[in-house]
């Protein structure tokens, strides 16, 4: 028999149970679904993250640290205990060795920011203006103000939420405000607030995301100030400008610095951070299109659930065509061929409605849908979830589809080929 | 003389219905030669079906052989039992037509398994179709037919691949006599002016006195034969 009779035939079997047949491929459409919405959204959400660390994290910076700060946890693990600590200072030391073209040292501390009747809690930055601007060219970088590389003293900036946190333009405070910087320093007894009064020289540019450089919701104040307001010689951390950002260069600076300070800091270059989500994110991808994959396998059970019975209900109609001369891999074919034409058509539902959901889920997770709650959790990340959705999904989403019906629908199939004429045609 | 179409040696045939075995063909031995149009009359479980379905290479056979056109049907694997079935055209009782399928999809579906190409399958079903004088009914559904014009779609249906010969089982069993009189007179027709090769099991008198030999079976065996 013509392979497009045996199709045809298939077809004309589906069609006469029409809600039978629905309901068993909705199973597959919501199984691919799942698949589909849950990967695309991950590999958007991976996307973003990825983006935005490195708008905020120059591929051709590396951060120092002792471990205790800023480490992904990775180097927490493999960072040394003890006395040791990095000093503003020490950038001295880094700027001396062979590929680093400036470094910066960060001190960090939280805090809240005072403007009139008005408090922000916010992230308090002491850094050197002129060698933050030159590592972060592109993100620390004033839209109103000035930066002043060689500062005065009380001179402050401020990322743009700190200015516009509602962003509604109801400013909470703007160049040439004065504001009242505290910080509560919990180390001596009893507790002390701080109080700094710094004067708004310059506002930055919106960066977006929860970049490790600089953000929306810090203000900088220069080092020296930083040093005596939080009394202290120590620095988080220290961020390396490279000469360049091949691997080369990441691989020999990191070591060189580690040497320098006997092993006694760890070196996070962007591109560790980035295998480091990369390889998160596959594992939350794989943990996610499993649980998506069992409801694919629940799909297959009521395929082959379906055929069984039809498969009672056609007893005769097999006795009949093998009567007629049809070969049992003809039978074979038939019944596969009906779960092959669900399945492609549960994949192909699967995908289309799997995208329609990823996008109506990213939407309101990135703050466009109607609810409050997505609203300001999204606009506090401030990240938007563009879901990708690759060939390689689509093709894997109608293959696992495909597979799925194919293999449960393999036994019906092997027990209607396998019928005796005979038996069949006599069955009631 | 050439080779009978059909022929049977010691055919014997026991199965089980539950517990208790049944002898259902003792030892029959049959000729049929091409032209041929035989009637087997018997009471109910004489074993005239059980032996029509091993004519037909639906069933085996526990002893003897079964030759069609001197081949033995016994050799041939689960292939070859499908392609002599395509060559052999059966008329069943009970019509088994496929529901969803028109008078002439039932017809073309069983050229289309075989592989016959859509336009050529369909043009021959029409023209079988009016042969049995089913001409303005191609397109009506079994379910829509009455159960004369259903034995006749089978009748087309069994003919469409040019068998080498034709088995009927009871094809007047379940039709009214009028009705059953046309289709006698048809499968004469066809007979005489064809040249098909016929072997029916009926209780119909009338056929077997149409047709050119009746053999009567009781109990599984041949025990008289009658040439018209």
């Amino acid at each position: 028999m013509k392979v497009r009779d045996i199709l045809s035939y298939a077809f004309g079997a589906i069609r006469l149970r029409k809600l039978r047949a629905g309901l068993t491929t909705l199973g597959v459409v919501i199984g691919i679904a799942a698949i589909v919405a849950l990967l695309s959204i991950t590999q958007g959400l991976q996307g973003t993250i990825a983006e935005q660390l490195q708008t905020g994290f120059a591929t051709n910076t590396i951060i120092v640290s002792t471990g205790r700060g800023f480490g992904m946890g990775l180097d927490t693990i493999t960072a040394p205990e003890s006395d040791f600590k990095l000093l503003v200072s020490h950038t001295q030391i880094i700027d001396e060795i062979e590929g680093v073209d400036i470094s910066a040292a960060e001190i960090r501390k939280s805090g809240y920011l005072r403007s009139g009747e008005q408090e922000f809690m916010l992230s308090i930055v002491g850094v050197d203006f002129a060698r933050y601007a030159d590592i972060y060219s592109s993100t620390f970088v004033a839209r109103s103000g000035e930066i002043s590389l060689n500062p005065e003293n009380e001179a402050v900036v401020v990322g743009k939420r700190v200015s516009d946190p509602w962003e509604n333009g109801t400013l909470l405070c703007d160049v040439d405000s004065t504001v009242e910087i505290i910080w509560t320093n919990a180390s001596i007894l009893p507790p002390k607030s701080e109080i700094y009064t710094g004067h708004v020289a310059a506002v930055l540019e919106e960066i977006g995301g929860f970049g490790i450089g600089p953000s929306d919701l810090s203000v900088y104040i220069p080092t020296s100030q930083a040093q005596s307001f939080f009394g202290t010689d120590e620095c988080d951390r220290i961020i390396v400008k490279l000469e360049n950002d091949d691997e080369a260069t990441i691989e020999s600076v990191s070591e060189a610095i580690k040497d320098a300070f006997s092993g006694q800091v760890s070196v996070t270059s962007s591109t560790a951070v980035l295998d480091i989500i990369t390889s998160v994110f596959s594992t939350v991808e794989l943990f996610l299109g499993g649980i998506a994959a069992i409801s694919l396998l629940v799909a297959g059970i009521g395929i082959m659930n379906i055929m069984i019975v039809s498969l009672m209900e056609r007893t005769r109609e097999i006795g009949i065509l093998k009567a007629l001369g049809m070969k049992s891999r003809t039978v074979l074919s038939i019944f596969l061929s009906e779960a092959v034409i669900v399945g492609l058509m549960g994949a192909a539902i699967g995908i289309a409605s799997g995208w329609v959901l990823a996008n109506v889920v990213a939407r309101v997770f990135s703050g466009g849908g109607p609810m409050q709650a997505g609203n300001r959790a999204a606009a506090a990340s401030g990240m938007t979830i563009v879901p990708v959705l690759t060939p390689t999904v689509i093709l894997g989403a109608f293959a696992f589809g495909l597979i799925i019906s194919v293999i449960f629908a393999l036994y019906p199939a092997w027990r209607a080929s396998r019928l005796k004429p005979v038996e069949a045609l006599r069955y009631e | 003389m050439t080779a009978p179409v059909v022929e049977t040696v010691n055919l014997r045939k026991t199965y089980m219905l539950g517990e208790v075995p049944v002898d259902a063909l003792q030892g029959v031995d049959l000729r049929v030669e091409q032209g041929d149009f035989l009637a087997i009359l018997g009471p109910s479980g004489s074993g005239k079906s059980t032996l029509l379905n091993m004519i037909g290479a639906l069933d085996k056979p526990t002893e003897g052989k079964v030759f069609i056109e001197s081949v033995d049907v016994s050799t041939l694997n689960d292939n070859a039992l499908a392609d002599l079935r395509r060559r052999i055209g059966f008329v069943f009782q009970f019509f088994n037509l496929i529901p969803r399928l028109s008078a002439r999809g039932n017809v073309e579906l069983t050229m289309a398994i075989p592989g016959l190409g859509k336009t050529e399958r369909r043009k021959r079903a029409e023209e079988l179709l009016e042969t049995v004088g089913l001409r303005e009914r191609v397109n009506h559904k079994p379910a829509e037919l009455s159960g004369g014009e259903r034995q006749r779609v089978a009748i087309a249906r069994a003919l469409a691949n040019n068998p080498r010969f034709l088995l009927m089982d009871e094809p007047t069993g379940n039709i009214d006599s009028k009705t059953a009189k046309e289709i006698i007179e048809l499968v004469k027709e066809l007979n005489e002016e064809k040249g098909v090769t016929i072997i029916v099991v009926t209780h119909d008198q009338q056929i077997a006195l149409q047709a050119k030999r009746a053999m009567l079976m009781v109990d599984g065996l041949m025990i008289q034969e009658k040439v018209n």
